[in-house]
């Protein structure tokens, strides 16, 4: 790998760390900061590569609907995370799928710990991120999470991811 | 047999009493269901629990999926009934059936896969093989067994009773019974609601399902009218701020503020709905502009008045596929999707949902209907969460024993009966919970109930 591309690796993986712990800690307008006007939030349920426009997702959101997603987990009644959910993540295997001028597709890996009500539960998924490089830092486009367990029942996936 | 599992020389769930612990007599069951209220044993006790699986889920209709999930010959889909697995599949003869997942030579699951399309179905421990209609082809190494052995005899059990209401498969497992129609009732008309929502009056039920979980009884999905505006406060705060967008638009007067023209039915055996048809039918021409405004909208809606005279195809397209209806026990159609709820233990319990499709609309009001359903239920969702988290909360809160009551009474004072014979009061009223408990209590002790006004 050049050096240049070891520098971009470098910022990208920092970029995910922020964007972790931004997550992680309940930031959510730091988080919301994070994303580009044409914001795709896509988590997919059932499958991976499920088409959105006959396949339900998780969650399949525009810059609009993450704003909702942020503005309910504000509030006070949003009961699923009254309390929070305490969450730690590590993320790794960062890879640079693409780099074009201006654009960067990054794939990564996280484990997740998530506590709430004394129950420990461990979340794991593979990221897609699709960055600008933009004057103001690297701005999300697309978000693509594909959780290990998409296809199983789950219990309250309330908090980001 | 330990006492007290037989009253009057009845005893009451076969397969419960067999190992002496789990005997109910009826005069016990019905001191835990009374008027305006119920005893909380019911949610959490295990030997409830178990006389459930047998009274309930193993005797009754149970929803097991539609069709559309396996149009082509060798579809198939995994199921339960109550804890038993079972397999919806339609065999290449074009029949549905609903096999127990269970091989005939030494019982294990002949089919693991969730879903797919096979022409045979083969157990690998032995290597008997069935093929899609359920029929033994052959077992390995014939000649070990005898001449009275007979491969057709062996074929895998059919569920004693299978019938399709419009598409909707159910299964019972007792060979008696009342037909699907009888037991269905006055919920048909319901079902259609949804079923002709669709300008070809076929649904597809193909885009996939959530699985929800949470830690609580079955019997806390109720359908509840006077909850929204607590349970859900934080969505109606959203919905507020964007009263256009997605199902903000159908909510544009609280439905739920106790005022509204909407009610609670229960339309007998424990089927019971939040009756919103005249609200939603109020906001008409608001809803009919947001689905103008929709790529496919006005063609929608000319098909439908077209097929249909005004009142009814005005009436579908407001209500939007949307009956809002429970089918006893474990069945629900609620907003865009089919519900299934399928209990695992007295403290768990698994909520599928499927979000249908309405075919002969275009696609884009099809993905809208996935975007609104995504947007209030599944796990990541601003609404079913916050339904799950409250039972988890209910069924933590009734561990508290001193006093063991749970108050189902609201509007007892006010309820009438309908000319249909169908019980109604205010959307906030908790007829539908007395619904489900009169039938609960029912098919608990044996005795049929086919009479909504039999409160």
């Amino acid at each position: 790998m050049a050096l240049d591309n070891l520098e971009l690796l470098k910022a990208v993986e920092q970029f995910l760390y922020s964007e972790a712990e931004y997550m992680d800690s309940h930031q959510y307008d730091r988080w919301f900061e994070l994303w580009d006007e044409q914001a795709l939030y896509w988590v997919p349920c059932n499958a991976d590569e499920a088409d959105p426009n006959s396949n339900v997702a998780l969650i399949y959101e525009n810059r609009d609907k993450i704003e909702d997603r942020l503005f309910r987990l504000k509030g006070r009644h949003a009961h699923a995370q009254n309390p929070r959910s305490r969450l730690m993540r590590v993320v790794s295997n960062v890879r640079i799928a693409q780099a074009d001028a201006g654009k960067v597709v990054v794939t990564s890996q996280f484990v997740l710990g998530e506590v709430r009500l004394d129950r420990q539960t461990v979340w794991i998924g593979r990221s897609q991120h699709t960055l600008l490089q933009t004057a103001n830092g690297f701005k999300i486009r697309e978000k693509k999470v594909l959780l290990l367990n998409n296809d199983s029942p789950m219990g309250n996936l309330t908090f980001l991811i | 047999m330990a006492s007290g599992t037989s009253v009057n020389g009845t005893s009451i769930g076969n397969g419960a009493s067999m190992n002496g612990h789990h005997g109910f007599s009826i005069e016990r069951l019905q001191g835990l269901v009374q008027r305006g209220r119920v005893h909380s044993s019911i949610y959490t006790d295990p030997a409830i629990f178990e006389l459930e699986m047998t009274q309930i889920f193993y005797r009754s209709w149970v929803y097991i999926g539609h069709a559309s999930e396996v149009a082509a010959p060798g579809d198939f889909r995994l199921r339960t009934i109550g804890r038993q697995p079972v397999i919806l599949v339609r065999g290449n003869d074009g029949v549905v059936r609903v096999l127990m997942n269970r091989c005939r030579h030494r019982g294990a699951v002949v089919c693991e896969t969730e879903s797919g399309r096979e022409k045979v179905f083969r157990c690998w421990f032995h290597g008997w093989t069935y093929d899609n209609t359920g029929k033994l082809l052959s077992v390995t190494a014939p000649e070990g067994y005898g001449e009275d052995f007979s491969v057709e005899e062996h074929s895998l059990t059919p569920a004693p009773r299978v019938e399709m209401y419009r598409d909707f498969v159910f299964a019972s497992l007792s060979p008696q019974g009342p037909a699907l129609v009888d037991y269905l009732a006055r919920a048909t008309s319901m079902i259609d609601l949804l079923v002709d929502a669709s300008p070809h009056r076929q649904i597809d039920v193909s885009a996939g399902c959530h699985k929800t979980v949470y830690n609580g009884n079955w019997k806390l999905v109720g359908m509840d009218g006077y909850h929204p505006n607590f349970v859900h406060a934080s969505v109606i705060a959203m919905w507020q701020r964007k009263a256009d967008s997605g199902m903000g638009a159908t909510h544009r007067s609280d439905p739920f503020d106790g005022k509204a023209a909407t009610y609670v039915r229960d339309l007998g055996n424990g089927h019971a709905m939040l009756d919103l048809r005249q609200h939603r039918l109020d906001h008409y021409p608001d809803y009919a502009k947001f689905l103008a405004s929709t790529p496919g909208g006005k063609e929608y809606m000319e098909a439908m008045f077209a097929r249909d005279d005004e009142e009814r195809a005005r009436t579908l397209l407001a209500i939007a596929g949307d009956p809002h209806v429970g089918v006893y026990p474990n069945m629900q159609l609620i907003h865009n999707q089919i519900r299934i709820i399928n209990p695992i233990s007295p403290t768990q319990t698994e909520v599928i949902m499927f979000p249908v499709l309405l075919k002969g609309v275009s696609p884009e009001i099809n993905a809208l209907r996935l975007r609104q359903h995504e947007s209030f239920y599944g796990p990541a969702s601003s609404g079913s969460p916050d339904d799950g988290e409250i039972f988890e909360r209910v069924q933590r809160g009734m561990l508290a024993q001193v006093e063991p009551w749970i108050d189902i009474s609201r509007g007892l004072s006010r309820e009438f009966v309908d000319s249909d014979g169908s019980i109604v009061a205010n959307v906030t009223d908790e007829v539908p919970q007395r619904a489900q408990m009169r039938q609960w209590l029912a098919l608990m002790t044996g005795e049929n109930s086919s009479s909504a006004a039999a409160a």
